[in-house]
């Protein structure tokens, strides 16, 4: 399994992607979703964003993670709030929803975590031909030595950092034939970490694991960075 | 948490803001300034975090082991009583 969505699991944090909890509502402030749209989000962890959605339009939603912890602390979220949200332990490149099943889809760093193309496929099959999908993910500022590379794959189970281009153009093969940049801060912020709920026994090695995120981080923000698109069929 | 565990992640994480839970169900924000064997020091960061940061100190000094006050470290929270602590912002993936 991956030790750092495993990291992520254990101390239970929301809004773990970049930008954090600010950005997915800064988007979701503009973003129209109507009542009656069937959303997806992928990749929901502790269900932070599914949650707000589901209050914010009345929506109804379906969370999919491929973290059983993920999922066990994304429900608990939901008993706890009273929401009726589909919560499905799977995996994205492979899920079980009939084709055009969802009005929109939402990714926030997920795609990035799985085979690109094959989840952004996974992706236009689920999505009804008039839905839409935005997404949040890693993206490369510039064409990655290896040593960065292999770097990246240690420690985040990442194997391809596409550039923004790269996006664009995986976007379009997939079948997205508009992609739309959403503009997004400049440098890789902190976030507050005040959505979390911790597992009882944290392993050190995860400990260990945050702090050579940080490092990562703190070395390498010129070279990579996220994008934030939003994306159609039609 | 066992407050062996609680000491060494506080010196870890010394210096930098933190949000440490306590079995009371509390949680403090802040800078770790200063650790012992029984205690952590913080310097709580005011506008963060919901429990345990409205001033007057009165909400401090209940429970056991903590609640003291000492200028320039801040607040003491006794490490026995710790059973989270995690750092208070990052950037993540």
């Amino acid at each position: 399994m991956n030790q750092y969505l495993d990291l992520l699991a254990y101390f239970g944090i929301g809004g773990a992607h970049p930008g954090g909890f600010a950005l997915t509502q800064s988007i979701f402030e503009k973003e129209k979703i109507e009542p009656h749209f069937s959303v997806l989000d992928i990749g929901c962890g502790t269900g932070q964003t599914a949650s707000y959605l589901t209050k914010k339009f009345g929506c109804s939603v379906t969370a999919i993670d491929i973290n059983s912890m993920m999922v066990e602390k994304a429900k608990k979220r939901f008993v706890n709030e009273g929401l009726n949200i589909k919560t499905v332990l799977g995996d994205v490149q492979k899920m079980k929803f009939a084709d055009e099943t969802f009005d929109f889809v939402l990714s926030e760093s997920v795609i990035s975590f799985t085979n690109i193309p094959e989840t952004l496929k996974e992706l236009v099959r689920v999505l009804k031909r008039e839905g839409s999908m935005i997404i949040i993910e890693m993206t490369a500022e510039q064409p990655l030595s290896n040593e960065v590379r292999e770097k990246i794959l240690e420690l985040y189970g990442v194997n391809q950092v596409l550039t923004e281009e790269e996006w664009i153009t995986c976007l379009r093969q997939a079948g997205f034939t508009n992609v739309k940049e959403i503009l997004t801060p400049p440098f890789l912020l902190p976030s507050e970490i005040d959505d979390i709920d911790e597992s009882e026994k944290i392993p050190i090695h995860f400990y260990n694991l945050w702090d050579e995120h940080n490092d990562f981080v703190e070395k390498n923000n010129h070279l990579v960075g996220y994008r934030a698109f939003k994306c159609s069929l039609a | 948490m066992n407050p062996a565990d609680a000491y060494n992640l506080c010196n870890r994480y010394h210096g930098k803001m933190v949000r440490i839970r306590c079995n009371d169900g509390t949680v403090h924000v802040g800078q770790i300034t200063r650790v012992d064997q029984k205690m952590v020091w913080i310097n709580p960061q005011s506008g963060m975090g919901g429990y345990g940061l409205g001033w007057g100190w009165g909400g401090y000094g209940y429970g056991p082991g903590y609640g003291y006050y000492r200028p320039g470290f801040g607040v003491g929270i006794a490490l026995g009583a710790i059973v989270g602590i995690g750092l208070a912002s990052a950037f993540l993936w």
